[in-house]
């Protein structure tokens, strides 16, 4: 009887503290505490932009975003430059999927969820249409990145449940890529205007970052549809790869009308004048430049990259890593201000085709633009106050007839050994120089035979990086200067671009041409190099090429020559070519061989490759995601 | 007591451990698809390049009527042939070539032709495909060796279809040399290669006519391989239709 007693005891207040248990789990934090306060939206929002898909200094083609290591840059396959690990192309595709949709799924939420607590936020419609915009902005962000890689892919545009929806209803099929550069435009022209002109805080949207983000999305759209070939189309007759050239020039206005946004809000970076060298530097370190819409920040020890640590010339090596960012002199060669032969090529050789020599090397580049200078170093300029000193090796022969070709033209192999003293590595033996003084054969940068680490074209990257580092820090995890996502001149090319796409589709509306002119000319002027005289000049291919020196080393050419279907063109079986600088014992001067880079490594680009493959797993995933061609 | 123990736990030991040797498997593909792409033009099969050439795409619908396709490579002189095939039903299409596609669809989707090929693969089996080339590239003359070591030669391309919808601009025809027999726009030497480029509708001027190409110096005394593709715009993979490929001997009197 007793036992029973204390049994019910024991019954009730298990029954009863049921009660008071259903509490909410302290662990997890809930709606009502992160859209209660600011705070609790820019925590929000730190999330969402932290998961942006941003190519910078931490996206490579092999490892996809947010991996220091980025070795494998997509800026090694578009020819602007090689290092020693990349020998070969892919399509560049790293199954950058689940993560978008979990980020979409993320700014849905967000949508969906930020007006039902309006209130806490005192109904202020202006903040929560800042933060809705923002919100928009980073959903078409996303799916610009996927478009660009896929085509058409599943537009979500609301938040799915499980297990309240079938799984049948959550395998959603792929949209069309027209209907997603729409989708784009939609999502992006609500940001323009429902955000205000400045950013909350430092690194987010405001108004005038989602039309940038426009103009390039809708230019990228104009180019698919001008330029693509590639069809593929569902059951119902969809269109999941290219967009109907009817389209283009729809989307070249829509690109060309949001750049017009930014217009008087925005101008080049022109505050380090006179010198336009230095002020091309600085471009990229000012934080209060006129020219940054979009920037990613970055601040040691806590959010950091390895930039300078990858990319800095081998003599000024922290612990560990160093060249991995030659620049090649295919790329060199688009710009102004070189000696150049009739076909455009470096010229290094006289009439008699004998090497010209130069008592320094910088000699060679004294008239060089300056955004070439700012953004490649020369052999034998200075960086972190010290010479950059590339030299491939010391010619020992007589000079008095002049110094005939190393090598036959177009020769891949190696140079022969008579009359040349080379290193294999860094621990060099000196050479003694007829009047007795010594000297290495290799630069303290390379070249070196052995296959070490140093440059392989002559040159290095200065873009981006820090001068203003100790040797110490030119280590991994050691960077924090921010990215630039969106800058003004990229608009510029933008407009210029889609300006003249319009201009050569016969549209007379606004005087397209001279407005092209006048965008290039800004960019040329701020760059140093020679202006255009007269609209009359311009063809597509000078904006393009205008591009290629502007935005080089950005993560941005890949996109460029994918999206004009000319890559396929452009680095067919391609060894790219290299600059030699050496020196000549007998005339104490230095003399330049350009030639195909010695590794002889190939490149070719598949056409199959303007779109990427949707990952497999996917696939098995979502039945009904259909395969893009070829794949 | 403890004995049994011991006993009944090795037996148990036993019987997981048979369970092990039923592997649960399938036997491995066994199956041999070969076959050969014709052209049309020739009769015989088409000349393309190895490794970026012509791909048959196998669809098998054993299981699925949409699957995830898989793909094999089209060897230089036109031949299949896959060693590992499960048995079962195939759609079979060449694709990726520089002919008219088997599976033509028009700007909406509509399918307006499919010439692919729905086999059982039950046995090795041998399938044929005809297909249209966009261009038929031929030798006018053997090649010639010329004293200063370089090689001219002359083709002519002639349209290989009728249907105006594949007529495309002629681009540009390329003297491909290689040190080895695998010559093509995968793999050619670029110092002795010559393109000869058109710009809009020039090339469509050289259909049917004679066009001479001679190669840059190549360095003796040796046998190259040479070949010369022609190709059309708009062409979505940018193939080229080839020749066939000749040995020429270079041999400098010294």
């Amino acid at each position: 009887m007793k036992k029973i007693k204390y049994l019910l005891l024991v019954f009730c207040f298990s029954v009863l503290s049921c009660n008071k248990l259903d509490v909410p789990p302290m662990n997890i934090i809930k709606d009502q505490d992160v859209f209660n306060s600011v705070n609790g939206i820019t925590a929000y929002m730190a999330k969402l932009y932290s998961s942006l898909p941003v190519e910078d200094f931490k996206y490579s083609a092999n490892l996809g975003f947010n991996n220091w290591n980025f070795i494998a840059n997509i800026n090694m396959y578009s020819g602007e430059g090689v290092n020693k690990n990349i020998s070969s192309l892919t399509n560049g595709n790293n199954g950058y999927w689940g993560a978008a949709f979990t980020l979409i799924r993320q700014a849905d939420y967000f949508i969906e969820t930020l007006p039902k607590y309006s209130a806490n936020f005192s109904n202020n419609q202006t903040q929560i249409n800042q933060w809705l915009g923002e919100a928009h902005f980073i959903r078409a962000y996303t799916y610009f990145a996927l478009a660009k890689r896929y085509g058409g892919v599943p537009i979500i545009d609301k938040v799915q449940y499980y297990p309240e929806e079938s799984v049948q209803q959550l395998q959603v099929p792929r949209n069309s890529e027209e209907e997603v550069y729409d989708y784009i435009g939609q999502d992006l022209d609500f940001a323009i205007q429902n955000m205000g002109g400045t950013s909350v805080q430092k690194g987010r949207a405001n108004k005038y970052a989602a039309a940038a983000l426009k103009s390039r999305a809708m230019l990228f759209a104009g180019s698919i549809a001008k330029y693509n070939s590639v069809q593929l189309f569902d059951q119902s007759g969809k269109r999941l790869q290219g967009i109907p050239s009817s389209k283009a020039d729809t989307y070249f206005k829509a690109s060309y009308d949001a750049s017009m946004i930014l217009q008087g809000h925005y101008s080049l970076y022109r505050a380090g004048l006179p010198d336009k060298y230095q002020n091309y530097v600085n471009l990229f370190s000012d934080d209060n430049s006129s020219e940054n819409i979009f920037v990613k920040y970055y601040h040691y020890p806590d959010v950091v990259h390895s930039y300078d640590a990858l990319m800095v010339p081998f003599q000024q090596t922290g612990p560990g890593y160093s060249s991995y960012c030659n620049p090649t002199l295919n790329y060199v060669e688009l710009f102004d201000g070189l000696p150049k032969n009739a076909d455009g090529t470096l010229k290094t050789k006289d009439a008699n085709g004998k090497y010209i020599l130069y008592q320094n090397r910088m000699d060679l580049f004294a008239n060089a633009e300056p955004r070439l200078r700012a953004t490649v170093i020369f052999p034998g300029d200075v960086f972190r106050g010290q010479v950059i000193d590339v030299l491939r090796g010391i010619y020992t022969g007589q000079v008095t007839n002049g110094i005939s070709s190393l090598i036959p033209d177009g020769y891949t192999g190696t140079y022969p050994t008579t009359n040349l003293k080379t290193s294999s590595s860094n621990a060099q033996t000196p050479y003694t120089l007829p009047n007795g003084t010594t000297m290495n054969p290799a630069g303290l940068s390379g070249y070196f035979t052995g296959g070490g680490v140093c440059t392989r074209t002559g040159f290095f990257i200065r873009k981006y990086m820090n001068p203003n580092k100790a040797q110490a820090d030119m280590a991994l995890h050691h960077s924090d200067q921010p990215w630039i996502e969106m800058r003004y001149a990229e608009v510029l090319l933008n407009r210029a671009e889609a300006d003249y796409e319009l201009y050569s589709d016969g549209k007379t509306d606004i005087d397209y041409r001279q407005d092209a002119f006048n965008c290039i000319n800004d960019i040329r002027d701020r760059a140093g190099a020679i202006l255009l005289t007269d609209p009359t000049q311009l063809n597509i291919n000078t904006i393009r090429i205008e591009r290629k020196k502007e935005l080089a080393f950005e993560n941005k050419l890949w996109w460029d020559i994918k999206r004009w279907r000319v890559a396929d063109t452009e680095i067919n079986n391609k060894i790219y070519r290299v600059l030699n600088p050496f020196y000549a014992a007998n005339a104490y001067a230095y003399f330049f061989d350009a030639r195909f880079q010695e590794s002889n490594a190939t490149f070719t680009f598949n056409p199959l490759w303007y779109y990427e493959p949707i990952p497999a797993g996917e696939l098995i995933t979502n039945p009904n995601l259909i395969q893009n061609s070829g794949y | 007591m403890k004995k049994i123990f011991y006993y009944l736990s090795l037996f148990a030991i036993i019987f997981t451990a048979n369970s092990c040797f039923k592997i649960d498997d399938v036997a491995a593909p066994d199956k041999v698809l070969t076959g050969n792409v014709i052209d049309s033009t020739t009769g015989k099969p088409i000349q393309t390049e190895q490794g970026n050439g012509i791909r048959i795409k196998l669809d098998e619908l054993s299981w699925s009527a949409n699957p995830i396709p898989t793909y094999f490579g089209v060897k230089q002189d036109g031949t299949f042939s896959d060693t590992k095939i499960f048995a079962g039903r195939y759609r079979i299409t060449p694709v990726d070539g520089p002919f008219v596609p088997l599976i033509q669809l028009s700007s909406t989707g509509d399918t307006i032709s499919n010439r692919s090929k729905i086999l059982n693969i039950k046995a090795s089996t041998k399938v044929n495909f005809t297909v249209e080339p966009f261009l038929k590239v031929e030798w006018v003359s053997d090649p010639v060796v010329n004293p200063d070591s370089t090689v001219t030669v002359q083709i002519k391309f002639t349209r290989g279809t009728t249907n105006p919808a594949y007529q495309f601009n002629v681009t540009d025809a390329y003297l491909f040399v290689s040190e080895n027999t695998y010559v093509g726009n995968n793999n050619y030497d670029g110092r002795y290669s010559v393109q000869v480029s058109y710009s809009g509708t020039a090339g469509n001027a050289q259909l049917g006519q004679p066009i001479t190409i001679k190669s840059k110096k190549m360095p003796g005394n040796r046998t190259y391989y040479i070949r010369v593709g022609a190709r059309t715009a708009d062409n979505v993979q940018k193939r080229y239709n080839y020749t066939d490929i000749k040995p020429v001997s270079i041999n400098l009197a010294k």
